[in-house]
């Protein structure tokens, strides 16, 4: 512990509070209610900038800069393996189908299977009389 | 009994003296740091398994509700930044250890656990707000996965504090020294980790 970790931390500081400042702005005013940015630019932007203010704590605010081997080498990996788990993801995502849910808020009736997108249809279903 | 004496050299020789080394034969790192790392790195495919399910559930749903609509984000980009002061906070509390001081340990670290506090503090706020709104996890996938995502990392920002305030309380008895502290650094790298997830959980929950 007894190598020199300083660093400028009031700067990284400023630096995570900017890129959040933009990152909200960007999500805001380019999201659905206002801009309306294709979905590949808006989640691109937000995920560079998320991944940028995660970086500047790993590597100041945890110190991985001022690690040595054994430490680095035991958070590299974790990369790889991130994008081992969304490489499984993928195939799921490119499905032609591209509907492998059902809409939000749909139940599954247990006995025969069917699918009702609102609860209210399965509620009916299940007791036909309720509501007389 | 008669005894057999025999000549040992491990036993009998004359004693040497024994070279000291000026290094440790164990890993260039201290165990303690070994372990966080790797404990962090496992919680990092933990939370990676999450969003990965996320994803998924969320591609795959015909029409994901707008989060701006559902969730109160001036709020909760307010409490990130309460989070990235805090991390802040704990940075300093460890300078203050590097420097020796133990006032400046007590009083960076106190701040830190406030923030983390506010930060508790607020999540609770929120998660009474929208479960008197009726938004309950199991309502539909989208508060499923919120809840799941949000209330999982709200959890480690517990321990975390757990963690801190026993930090705490070990620096007000002198427990760190500016060659030893080693414990504090610890629970600052898990603080910091609670911090670095969130930052990616609140693009991908509230700003997506």
């Amino acid at each position: 512990m007894s190598q020199d970790k300083h660093f400028n931390a009031n700067k990284v500081f400023i630096g995570l509070i900017i890129l959040t400042a933009v990152e909200v702005a960007y999500g805001v005013i380019g999201g659905r209610n206002y801009l309306d940015l294709p979905k590949g630019l808006l989640w691109g932007g937000l995920i560079f900038m998320a991944i940028w203010k995660a970086l500047l704590i790993a590597w100041y605010f945890m110190h991985l800069k001022f690690e040595g081997w054994i430490v680095k080498g035991l958070i590299l990996p974790t990369p790889f393996l991130i994008a081992v788990i969304f490489g499984y993801v993928l195939p799921d995502l490119a499905d032609d189908e591209s509907n492998l849910v059902y809409p939000i808020g749909s139940m599954v009736e247990a006995k025969s299977g069917a699918v009702y997108e609102h609860m209210s249809d399965l509620q009916k279903h299940v007791n036909p009389d309720a509501g007389h | 009994m008669s005894s057999i004496t025999t000549f040992d050299p491990l036993v009998d020789a004359p004693k040497h003296h024994h070279p000291v080394y000026d290094y440790d034969s164990g890993p260039p790192v201290e165990r303690g740091k070994f372990a966080i790392w790797l404990f962090l790195a496992t919680e990092v495919m933990f939370f990676a398994g999450l969003i990965g399910a996320y994803i998924v559930l969320r591609s795959a749903t015909e029409s994901w509700p707008n989060p701006e609509e559902r969730l109160a984000v001036d709020i909760t980009a307010f409490n990130t930044f309460v989070l990235i002061v805090s991390s802040w906070l704990m940075v300093k509390a460890l300078f203050a250890a590097e420097a020796g001081d133990r006032s400046g340990i007590l009083k960076w670290l106190g701040l830190t656990i406030l923030g983390g506090t506010l930060f508790v503090s607020i999540q609770v706020y929120e998660y009474i707000v929208l479960f008197g709104e009726g938004n309950l996890p199991r309502t539909d996938l989208f508060w499923s996965t919120f809840y799941l995502m949000t209330g999982f990392h709200g959890t480690h920002v517990v321990v975390g504090l757990i963690w801190l305030i026993c930090a705490w309380v070990a620096a007000a008895r002198g427990k760190y020294t500016p060659k030893n502290y080693l414990g504090l650094e610890l629970a600052g790298l898990y603080w910091h980790f609670v911090d670095l997830v969130w930052v990616l959980l609140f693009t991908i929950v509230y700003l997506f």
